[in-house]
């Protein structure tokens, strides 16, 4: 068998896709993007995988790599945050660009040389996929190659252990119960009730969203700790602070232009409830 | 254009229609548990060690794993001696598993000489009696919490509470019985797996220093990477080789090589494919140069050997290198025999520049892990002159100098582990200036090693550097052992160069202290100068062992 | 099989060395008699070889041999010639007067550390080197001999750089800086040396498995297949191997240009420990050279006869011509001993009888010569504290019997007829004449420069005025005399009778020439006229 127009067109083109993801993958800032660009790259390679005939590779790699793996290491990536960035500094001068130059140049070699091999035709497809191509495979994991399918548990066992011996943390303390949590709020008197919510009302309901004061700063208490210790917090409380001030200025521009021209219509209210949490609410209705 | 549609459905039409009755079965597997044992039973204690991890409490963890593990590994070696007496080593030595695992002397020499190394790292993994006290508790050298940030508050607290991290006995046995099938492999696809196997656990136990964790997770971070790419590339190689042979089995390959094998029309068109059996070769053998720490693929080396627990190091630094030594003797003498002419001038290449470059390089390190480090490259390289001798006195020559090798870096890295100060272990060389003064037996100890690694008469170090001299002599390697001299007497140099701040300089004031050890330690180090003097004066049983111990089954 | 003579020669130190090592710390002077004690009972035992070696019987007498590492073809294969039988008797026989001579000079400073134990160090490493350079004489294995000519560095080591010259002319850390440059000097130049010979060894060691299908290290059965045409050495391999053997041995001698690290080496350490450098060490490499690289490869002995010759007799005139110039007394006698070294060689490769007898006989007179000028020397240094000549002057007015000997040791370096190394010198520059008369001639310089060197160290330290920091110099003690009389002794004998050492030697002498296939030149100039050309040089 030769290689079809059709599949020679697919795998240039998806080839060039799964080396800029590959790229992508080393090269994006954010961790979430280089993310994806791996899953990129694995919904290509699986396609790859398919148009070469091996069917149960190619869905093992969208199910298990992509879907699984990967979208599971996406979850985590959003909900814990990789915010630390690397050092890009070089600490050995000209590295980097020796590292590319040899990388290049290496590459080059590799390809000119498996280029030279002569593998117009391939063969043994058709005899690998006779009886199915799972139960081909099965064959070979469970009698040939069964010693290597078994001792890659070990593997497994070993990344679960490392896994749990690089990141979970026992408690070296019993945690308190929430009836000891409670008695030592009410023992160091403060926040006695539960916490102030989040978000400030009619504009953002997100928990990263501080709830304001009624001095427009926002309250540190409002934000879960984690996202406080991240640096998550988005604050509006600079804005809000300048929005009040604005209205305070217009409303003293009103009430002066009134008490010159006709008086005091609204003249019993007092200045100081401008100070009030509502009216807050009402200038950023505004 | 119906037919090869059919074909591409097949997998999900034809396999419902058809009747299942006219499929073959599928033959069940013939597994040779019995010489597979000495394997399955450390796996069977690396997953009991888990298993106390997960239920025992935590007091009772630390004699329960060290049981475990001293009782596996010594099972196993019971078992490898079994299966030598049985004749497996000579006569019955044959491939087990479906042809994933040989069973022959070679084998079995390098799986008792990692599970006797095995046995003595963790004896030193299991010290207690080097760090001072830390409040109440007595502690290895070993993280108290690996997850704990290091210096934070949570790390303090582990400490206070005594935790200490006894997964490492199982990783260690997970990572033995990993080396105990990667010399044995006799499949690339086996090889692979096993690399893998006793790989990680090394990342992970590179990690979990108790002193200068930043240093230990730093390298632990390089030696994973890097290893992951040697890995990468070993795999690729493996690819390649596959593509030319249509077959991973060694037997299998080195037939097509050979020109001897069947050739089926399914292979007709690749075999004989030149660029691609050279390249896939070179590729594994790359890989296997990495675990080797052979120059140019040694730049890990010297920072992961410092920074990982000492007690890792002395067992990476001398595990390893039997396992990959092993694998690379059985992938070029059994895969690759056929292609000596184009693989032993490289290999001559990569073993000077090892020879020279470890030598070398350590002239100038101021650290004695580092020291070690690059001395166990230029003791790679060493190893690599025997290597390319490809005779059968090579193969024993390797195997003898693995022996002597290894003991004594076993003993070395246990007498780092005991001069300490302040800060842990005062690695420094300056720090060691005056030690004979101090306490003179563990200088002379520490003496007896260094002029082994220096390869001096009588010492472990000179029986296998003649023994792999000889063999690269006789198989026609004078000019490499020449190189070889001329680099011994470098490296013999900054041997040197430590006996002299041992002995002839003052001791400083603020000089290190050596703690006193337990038996553990204690053992490891007695063992290493028994090994020395035994194998640098009476060497012939050992050789003789080595030398029965020298053909590969194919 | 008889009684292990041989083997207990050597064991006897060696275990000596383990005992000393284990004396506790406070008995030092119980240590002391130890390690003495067991120095002589080897004394008693390398005469007791020697009376029953017949120097006409066998080449190789009082054999043993058992297998020792098969895998590499090795033997533990022990005998002795007429050569090996005085220079093992020599090492006997120095060993207690450098221990004497040494009683005081590993003593600790102060005994606060209870763990620290120099002395017993001392005395256990000087055991231990003689214990190595008896095997050393004694194997007929090349690579039993190579192991243990290698291994002895190791204690020679600690010698030097750990029991240094507490007269140096500098303060405490430059000395000690110094002293560990010279030790580190020492065991590199040796080490390299060493190594070059361990290629050559596996070299050897690959032609003989090549030929005759297992390898071989015993000389006797080398030299049996040589003789009977088993074994042919190429002409390239032979020369390379020879090169390497040599090489090492040339270090260890050592000759000129190899030659640096004695003058450090000596000029540091302590006197007795200088004596067991030049006296018993080194004499290791000239008998080698005389064993190993004349028996084993001939022909390439012959081929770089030439080169070796000039470089003796340039390591005599170059040797002698720095010890004019020494301000150093130690310094000055070890550039003596690379000059006296270059006879050695000359007579070695002249391949003569008498100059090959001259240059074994040579070996035994320097042990004892030097040995005697450089212990007296010591004891001089050790009263003064200096080692600089210009801090000596007047002393034969202060210390008579100090200056007396000191002024026979000289003499015997100057070869004085009636002493010891006359005869031999003699011998030397005799042999070297029949065949090389250039030579012998201008290695007759080498004694008028002799002359010149040890009369003007005589005359600035020992005449004149009496200087500063000498008027209370006590004179020998006991224990000195008891170390100088005797070597004294044995010097005048050797000067009037050496021919119970030349019965030994000679035999030896005449189965190394036949090995090289070469027989004395018809006397071209007669002998009186080489004595009278000698007294004329005079």
């Amino acid at each position: 068998m030769t290689t079809s127009t059709g599949e020679a067109i697919q795998f240039w083109v998806l080839g060039i896709v799964a080396v800029l993801g590959a790229l992508g993958t080393v090269g994006m800032r954010k961790a979430v993007h280089s993310a994806l660009c791996l899953a990129g790259t694995m919904i290509v390679l699986a396609v790859f995988y398919l148009a070469q005939g091996a069917y149960f590779l190619g869905i093992v790699q969208i199910v298990v790599y992509t879907g699984a793996v990967m979208m599971l290491f996406l979850f985590v990536v959003m909900l814990v945050g990789i915010t630390a960035a690397d050092s890009l500094k070089e600490t050995i001068r000209g590295q980097r660009a020796a590292a590319v130059l040899c990388g290049i140049g290496f590459g080059i070699l590799l390809i000119a040389g498996i280029a030279n091999a002569s593998l117009h035709r391939f063969t043994g497809l058709a005899q690998a996929n006779a009886g199915g191509n799972v139960e081909g495979l099965a064959r070979l994991v469970f009698t040939t190659y069964v010693w290597a399918f078994e001792i890659t548990g070990a593997l497994l066992i070993t990344a679960a252990v490392g896994a749990m011996v690089l990141t979970h943390r026992e408690r070296t303390e019993r945690p308190a119960t929430q009836r000891e949590q409670s008695e030592a709020r009410v023992r160091e008197g403060r926040n006695v009730t539960p916490l102030p919510a989040p978000g400030v009302f009619a504009r953002h309901n997100a928990v990263d969203v501080p709830g304001l004061l009624p001095d427009g700063t926002p309250s540190e208490l409002t934000v879960n700790q984690t996202l406080r210790a991240r640096g998550q917090v988005r604050d509006v409380g600079g804005e809000q602070e300048r929005r009040v001030r604005k209205l305070e200025q217009r409303s003293d521009e009103y009430v002066e232009g009134v008490t010159e021209g006709e008086g005091a219509p609204e003249g019993g209210r007092d200045r100081s409830g401008d100070n009030d949490g509502a009216n807050h609410a009402e200038g950023a209705a505004k | 254009m119906s037919a090869t549609a059919a074909a591409v459905h097949s997998l999900w039409t034809t396999r419902a229609l058809a009747d299942t009755a006219a499929t073959p079965a599928i033959p069940t597997p013939h597994i040779e548990y019995a010489q597979l044992s000495p394997v399955l039973i450390v796996f069977g204690a690396a997953v009991l060690g888990v298993l106390i991890e997960a239920f025992a409490p935590r007091a009772a963890r630390y004699a329960g794993q060290l049981a475990v593990s001293v009782v596996g590994l010594a099972a196993a070696f019971a078992a490898l001696v079994a299966l030598a007496a049985d004749g497996y080593a000579q006569g019955r030595s044959h491939v087990a598993a479906m042809g994933a695992v040989a069973v022959d002397g070679p084998a079995l020499f390098l799986q008792g000489t990692i599970v006797l190394i095995a046995l003595v790292a963790t004896f030193t993994f299991a010290e207690r009696r080097l760090d001072p006290v830390a409040h109440g508790n007595r502690v290895d050298s070993f993280a108290a919490q690996g997850s704990a940030v290091p210096g934070g508050e949570q790390e303090q607290k582990a400490v206070r509470a005594g935790f200490t991290t006894t997964e490492v006995f199982p990783l260690l046995l997970f990572a033995v019985a990993g080396m105990m099938i990667f010399p044995a492999a006799d499949d690339l696809l086996t090889l692979f797996v096993s690399l893998e196997v006793f790989s990680l656990p090394l990342y992970l136990l590179c990690a979990l220093a108790r002193r200068r964790r930043l240093m230990s997770q730093e390298a632990s971070v390089k030696y994973f990477l890097l290893g992951a790419f040697s890995s990468a590339i070993l795999l690729f190689g493996i690819a390649l080789l596959y593509g030319y042979a249509g077959t991973v089995s060694y037997g299998g390959i080195a037939d097509v090589v050979d020109g001897t094998a069947k050739l089926t029309p399914a292979l007709a068109n690749t075999t004989g494919n030149d660029a691609l059996l050279l390249i896939g070769g070179a590729m594994v053998v790359m890989g296997l140069l990495f675990k080797v720490a052979a120059v140019p693929f040694h730049m890990w080396t010297p920072d992961v050997y410092q920074g990982a627990p000492t007690p890792v190091t002395g067992f990476m630094a001398a595990a390893v290198k039997v396992a990959a030594f092993g694998a690379l003797l059985r992938l070029l003498y059994v895969v690759l025999p056929g292609m000596r002419w184009d693989w032993r001038p490289v290999m001559w290449g990569v073993a000077i520049v090892t020879m020279v470059v470890g030598a070398i390089i350590a002239v100038t390190q101021t650290d004695v892990k580092r020291l070690l480090a690059y001395s166990s490259i230029a003791h790679a390289g060493f190893l690599l002159t025997g290597v390319i001798a490809v005779s059968p006195s090579g193969v024993s020559s390797v195997l003898f100098y693995l022996v002597a090798y290894s003991f004594v870096t076993l003993g070395g890295f246990a007498v780092v582990t005991l001069v300490r100060d302040a800060g842990g272990e005062a690695t420094h060389l300056s720090k060691w200036a005056g030690l004979g003064r101090r306490s003179p037996l563990l200088a002379a100890v520490f003496a007896v090693f260094l002029l082994s690694f220096a390869g001096i008469p009588l010492t472990a170090g000179f029986s296998g550097k003649f023994a792999v001299f000889k063999a690269a002599a006789q198989g026609g390697a004078v000019p490499l052992v020449v190189v070889g001299v001329i680099s011994s007497a470098i490296a013999a140099f900054f041997y040197i160069r430590v006996i002299v701040m041992m002995f002839f300089q003052e001791p400083q004031p603020q000089g290190p202290t050596v703690a006193i050890p337990s038996p553990l330690t204690s053992t490891a180090i007695a063992l290493g100068v028994a090994v020395t003097l035994v194998l640098g004066v009476a060497p012939q049983y050992f050789l003789d062992l080595a030398g029965k111990a020298g053909v590969f089954v194919r | 099989m008889s009684f292990p003579l041989l083997t207990v020669t050597a064991v006897v130190p060696a275990a000596g060395a383990v005992v000393t090592a284990a004396v506790p710390a406070a008995r030092r002077t119980a240590a002391k008699w130890t390690a003495l004690a067991f120095a002589l009972a080897t004394l008693v035992l390398a005469a007791v070889v020697t009376a029953r070696f017949s120097p006409g019987g066998a080449r190789y007498q009082l054999t043993e041999s058992h297998a020792w590492i098969t895998a590499f073809g090795v033997r533990y294969e022990l005998g002795v010639d007429g050569i090996a039988v005085v220079l093992v008797l020599l090492t006997a026989v120095l060993v207690p007067f450098v221990m004497l001579a040494g009683w005081h000079d590993a003593d600790p400073l102060e005994t606060s550390d209870r763990r620290w134990r120099p002395t017993q160090g001392f005395f256990a490493l000087i055991l231990l080197v003689e214990a190595m350079v008896v095997i050393a004489f004694e194997s007929t294995d090349v690579f039993l001999f190579y192991v243990f000519f290698e291994a002895m560095l190791i204690p020679m080591y600690f010698l030097i750089g750990g029991f240094g010259d507490q007269a140096g002319a500098h303060g405490e850390d430059e000395q000690a800086r110094q002293r560990s440059y010279a030790a580190v000097k020492f065991l590199l130049y040796n080490l390299v040396g060493g190594l070059v010979m361990l290629a050559a060894v596996i070299g050897l060691y690959a032609v003989t498995a090549h030929q005759l299908g297992a390898g071989t290290f015993s000389l006797p059965q080398i030299l049996h297949d040589r003789a009977n045409g088993t074994l042919t050495l190429s002409t390239t391999a032979e020369r390379w191997i020879f090169l390497g053997f040599f090489f090492a041995f040339a270090v260890k001698a050592p000759l000129w240009p190899l030659h640096t690290w004695l003058p450090n080496a000596m000029g540091e350490s302590t006197a007795p420990v200088a004596v067991l450098i030049t006296a018993v060490v080194d004499k290791v490499g000239t008998f080698a050279m005389l064993r190993y690289c004349l028996q084993l490869f001939p022909a390439a002995s012959k081929w770089a006869t030439p080169v070796i010759l000039v470089l003796a007799v340039i390591g005599i005139i170059y040797g002698a011509l720095l010890a004019v110039g020494q301000r150093d007394i130690k310094r000055l006698i070890a550039y003596a001993s690379i000059s006296h070294f270059g006879f050695i060689i000359l007579g070695i490769f002249a391949m003569t009888s008498q100059g090959q007898s001259g240059a074994t006989l040579y070996m035994v007179n320097h042990g004892v010569s030097t040995a005697a000028l450089l212990l007296v020397a010591g004891f001089l240094i050790s009263r003064r504290g200096s080692r600089r000549i210009a801090d000596f002057g007047g002393v034969q007015k202060v210390a008579p019997l100090l200056a007396g000997t000191f002024l026979v040791g000289g003499l015997a370096t100057l070869s004085l007829p009636g002493l010891g190394p006359f005869v031999s010198e003699f011998l030397v520059l005799v042999g070297t004449f029949t065949r090389y008369p250039a030579l012998g001639v201008i290695a007759t310089l080498g004694i008028v420069l002799a002359a010149l060197y040890v009369l003007v160290l005589y005359q600035r330290t020992m005449t004149g005025p009496v200087k500063a920091g000498i008027e209370g110099m006590k004179d020998l003690k006991v224990r000195e005399l008891v170390v100088v009389a005797p070597l004294i002794a044995l010097l005048l004998f050797l000067g009037v009778y050496p021919k119970p050492v030349t019965d030994v030697i000679n035999p030896a002498v005449k189965d190394t020439l036949s090995d090289v296939h070469r027989t004395d030149p018809p006397p071209k100039v007669t002998v009186p006229a080489v004595a009278a050309a000698k007294e004329n040089a005079k």
